[in-house]
């Protein structure tokens, strides 16, 4: 297999403190209501207390993008050194195709410049030799960078519950799930 | 919030404002002068960014009064700060900062920045008019002038600073007071003092391990603290523990974002907690599962303590009262005591009461009887204030010739408060409680506070009880506020002068948590017309020398940077291994320590040189010679409320900045669902909640994460919202902190209020 960088998000060890979405909006100063990187709390159906577990979620920089076969002008292209997928943005005509067809919402609209976005990886920090940006922030090492042709995490699950399961697009994201602790609770109301 | 000028706010409020708009707008304002070259080039995700060199890199720390006093790494390019990073040298930041820290970069380019000195016709109008700084000055200083006039010395001048700027050559507002004779100040801190002398009564001192070492326990309690919101950089040393097999345990009022993390949570009921320490304590006592040893070679009066638990404390009476059942009180208690070392993080939040102190006590006791008191690993761990011996030389400023005051010499103190010895004085300054500051300012007399100066602070959502403040700040013939922004206290003030941001200034933050020393330099030019408040009180001085020669001793030009040269003595620079303070430059520096432990040679600083279960000084001074239980505040309204801090904000700072808005847009009152439904609230809804106090109109969010008999909302205050907690809190007084911090402490956490729909 080559090389695939995916995101790993241990959401037993996340804390949901926006550090990553923050560092990410610090890095490219997004314009407001854009965010490339968004922490989600779970639903109590997933996690039964509200706003304690999360899913911090940006592109996956998927096996098979969508957003890539969608758009009609090639302003994506996937990088075969390791498989992150970047949009250009000067070639974007703003036609939203691939707004439109990410199941995951990581393609945003930037309203300025009237043209599509999303996470780069940072790739460009990818090859200075740092980690990027929401990884190197995260306090806790929730979020982590993996290469899938290496990774071999037996609890490690691909499609936990909320994130939607599309098979085809083979998303490079990888999560542990969160865990409760043993609840001792008051007695007296 | 009201409308300022538009000169000063007006467009940036109701436009959200995107980069390249804001500018526009900066240049069209002329303000780009202070931009100097190029404009900041649009980051897009495909744009070619280089990193080391392609960057001017300046050191900054974090002076927010956060446990983690980060250090910073900043980018800057053509005179503008583009973006942030935690300090990669600094084994506790490792390159990363909090989602607080990373907002940062848009603190000194927001546009509801105050810009300039302005002064406001009629104080909470809104009707700012701008003023030069010379007028400013004149303005003031002709107001200083009169009261010295009027009184025949400086008491009517009031100041209250608190930790809003915690980088230490801020003491330069107490300095610049000095300078202009005794005055009036507001001493204590509203944070920690009833801990603080508890562990004074116990140990000696405050003094906590290194939390670089909870790796080596073999057991942590994470006693209400909520590392996962307030440190975050805690929370990795905690894992790690975990990973090399430790149990952690939460013990709090409210399922925090810490407790959901823990391998077991105790919904403790709030103001309890001393009851459960003593029962564990008691239940470890029964079980022989006390360190005869430690307790034998290192303590006093353990033998009394015993029997004070055997005669009134057993398991079952401390589940009854805190709501934890005796089965795993017992369980804990017996873990705890034969894991070694085993630890407790103290949190500040639990001293919140009138039996704050007594429980502190309660808690240190629990970790000395098992022996954890001394060892890596171990620890009570509350606070430290190892690495702050500067020179505070920005506060040692001589009065005037003359200067009257308060006949005879008052011991200023406070917790951060480094004053030289006085020698024999005729005057001193006059002190009030900073935690009752309204009270206060409505109580004294000859000559009543006529005039106030706020700085690092903001009184009015962060003091207690605002309506009482608000009558309070009537009073006053004058208020000087400085700050970065149109705060909820600014709206009370007659003068707001603009201060620097940390980007824009000299200064040097310690942490009280970790031992790691950071420079803060400046890294851009101060945006619009901002000065530091050093430079503030060279400017005062100017003006005050000039209308009346030798009114004050300040100096009249200063260069901030000369002025970290005076901070530093050589037991500093010996104690991080500094040759020079600009050793600093290259990254932040660790305190070199001869263990990680505290108390590590086991020699205490109590009058007995022992671990003090029973203390005397603790018994003189009006509290009980043992740890004891100690009886919480009777309730005055149906509800607990709760005002902790939010992971978005330290009191009422980052909340206004545009990025933090998009992920934390507005606050909410938050009650478990049995408390809702009672009352036919659903989620969502509006809601008010009150007391005898006031009231706050606020969004409801029902979650299982609080009992049905506690509401909590979010210390804040947020921007364009009028939404301030402080209309339910009183005043009411901790039961310690008068012995180290001059002050008791504030029962911030006994709070009792009621909730209907509107
Ligand atoms: S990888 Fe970079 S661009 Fe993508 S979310 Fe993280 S910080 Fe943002
Ligand atoms: S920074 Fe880490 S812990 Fe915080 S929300 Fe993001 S992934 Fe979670
Ligand atoms: S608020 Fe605390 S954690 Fe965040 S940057 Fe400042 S010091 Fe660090």
């Amino acid at each position: 297999m080559t090389k695939q960088y995916a995101f790993f998000v241990d959401a037993k060890r996340c804390i949901g403190c926006f550090t990553c979405a923050m560092a990410c909006k610090n890095q490219y100063h997004q314009e407001p209501g854009v965010h490339w990187r968004q922490v989600y709390p779970l639903n109590e159906e997933i996690y039964p207390h509200r706003e304690r577990a999360f899913y911090s979620l940006a592109c996956n920089h998927c096996e098979n993008p969508t957003c890539a076969n969608v758009c009609p002008v090639k302003a994506y292209y996937k990088r075969e050194e390791d498989g992150v997928v970047v949009h250009e943005q000067d070639k974007c005509i703003g036609c939203g195709n691939c707004i439109r067809s990410c199941p995951y919402g990581a393609p945003r609209y930037n309203p300025v410049l009237k043209k599509a976005e999303k996470c780069s990886f940072c790739y460009q920090r990818l090859d200075a030799g740092l980690k990027p940006a929401c990884v190197q922030s995260c306090p806790v090492e929730a979020l982590q960078i993996v290469d899938l042709a290496e990774f071999d995490n037996p609890n490690a699950v691909q499609y936990p519950a909320g994130f939607p399961r599309f098979t085809k697009l083979n998303p490079s994201v990888r999560f542990i799930l969160p865990e409760q602790p043993r609840m001792v609770t008051r007695s007296d109301v | 919030m009201k409308t300022h000028t538009k000169e000063c706010v007006g467009q940036a409020l109701s436009n959200a404002f995107s980069r390249r708009r804001f500018l526009k707008a900066m240049a069209a304002s002329g303000a780009l002068a202070c931009l100097p070259g190029a404009l900041l080039r649009p980051l897009t995700a495909e744009a070619g960014i280089v990193y080391e060199g392609d960057y001017q890199t300046f050191r900054n720390a974090c002076p927010r009064n956060c446990y983690d006093t980060c250090s910073i790494k900043s980018y800057v390019k053509d005179g503008v700060l583009q973006f942030i990073e935690g300090a990669q040298e600094s084994t506790y930041t490792r390159g990363g900062l909090c989602v607080k820290g990373y907002a940062y970069t848009r603190r000194p380019y927001e546009p509801t920045r105050v810009k300039y000195p302005m002064e406001q016709q009629g104080r909470g109008s809104g009707n700012w008019k701008r003023l030069s700084w010379d007028e400013a000055m004149d303005k003031i200083a002709r107001k200083v002038l009169e009261m010295q006039e009027k009184d025949g010395n400086l008491l009517g001048l009031g100041m209250t600073k608190y930790s809003g700027n915690f980088g230490i050559t801020n003491y330069v507002v107490e300095g610049m007071m000095s300078s202009l004779g005794y005055t009036t100040r507001f001493t204590g801190t509203p944070c920690w003092p009833a801990g603080i002398d508890a562990q004074n009564y116990d140990l000696g001192n405050m003094w906590c391990n290194d939390p670089e070492d909870f790796p080596d326990a073999r057991y942590v309690i994470l006693w209400g603290v909520n590392p996962a919101w307030c440190s975050v950089h805690s929370m990795k040393y905690i894992y790690a523990a975990r990973d090399r097999g430790a149990k952690i345990v939460a013990i709090d009022p409210v399922m925090t974002q810490t407790a959901a993390k823990a391998d077991e949570y105790w919904q403790v009921k709030t103001s309890a907690d001393g009851a459960l320490a003593l029962g564990m304590a008691r239940h470890i006592l029964d079980q022989g599962l006390v360190d005869r040893d430690w307790v034998d070679n290192n303590s006093v009066g353990f033998e009394e303590f015993a029997s004070y638990l055997r005669n009134n404390v057993t398991v079952d009476w401390a589940a009854e009262l805190s709501g934890v059942p005796a089965e795993r009180i017992k369980a804990v208690a017996e873990e705890f005591a034969t894991a070694k070392p085993a630890t407790i993080w103290i949190g500040y939040g639990m001293q919140r009461h009138v039996n704050g102190g007594a429980t502190v006590r309660a808690v240190d006791a629990l970790v000395a009887m098992t022996g954890n008191v001394g060892k890596v690993g171990g620890g009570a761990r509350y606070g430290h204030l190892q690495t702050w011996g500067f020179n505070y030389h920005a506060m040692l400023q001589k009065q005037p010739e003359g200067a009257k005051g308060v006949p005879g010499k008052t011991e200023v103190k406070g917790d951060f408060h480094f004053t030289g010895d006085q020698g024999e004085v005729s005057y001193s300054d006059r002190i009030l409680n900073i935690n009752k500051t309204a009270q206060e300012i409505l109580d004294a007399q000859d000559p009543p506070v006529r005039m106030l100066w706020v700085s690092c602070k903001n009184p009015f959502s962060q003091d207690f009880d605002r309506n009482k403040m608000q009558k309070a700040f009537d009073k006053l013939e004058m208020v000087v506020t400085v700050d970065n922004f149109f705060n909820q206290t600014v709206e009370q003030s007659d003068i707001v002068l603009p201060v620097t941001t940390l980007f824009e200034e000299w200064t040097i933050n310690a942490s009280y948590w970790h031992y790691w020393l950071s420079i803060n330099e400046q890294a851009i030019k101060p945006m619009y017309e901002a000065k530091s408040n050093i430079e503030i009180a060279a400017a005062l001085s100017k003006k005050m020398n000039e209308l009346s020669p030798g009114s004050c001793t300040f100096p009249t030009e200063v260069d901030t940077k000369e002025w970290m040269v005076k901070e530093f003595n050589q037991n500093i620079y010996d104690q991080f291994g500094l040759e020079s303070w600009e050793d600093l430059r290259e990254g932040p520096r660790k305190m070199k320590l001869a263990s990680s432990a505290s108390w590590s040679t086991l020699e205490f600083g109590t009058p007995s040189k022992k671990y003090e279960f029973k203390s005397e000084l603790c018994a003189e001074h009006g509290h009980k010679a043992l740890p004891e239980w100690k009886e919480p505040r009777e309730p005055n309204a149906k509800l607990r409320l709760l005002t902790p801090h939010t992971k978005f904000a330290i009191h009422s700072q980052f909340n206004n900045i545009d990025w933090m808005q998009e992920f934390n847009p507005r606050p909410y009152v938050y009650l478990n669902p049995q408390t809702a439904s009672e009352r036919g609230i659903d989620d969502g809804d509006t809601v008010r909640v009150f007391n005898d106090l006031g009231e706050v109109t606020i969004q409801a969010k029902l979650t299982s994460i609080l009992p049905a008999d506690t509401i909590m909302m979010y210390e804040a205050w947020f921007h364009a919202n009028p939404y301030n907690c402080q209309n339910l809190v009183d005043d009411t007084a901790a039961d310690m902190g008068s012995y180290k911090t001059g002050q008791p402490g504030v029962a911030i956490h006994d709070q009792f209020a009621d909730v209907a729909r509107v």
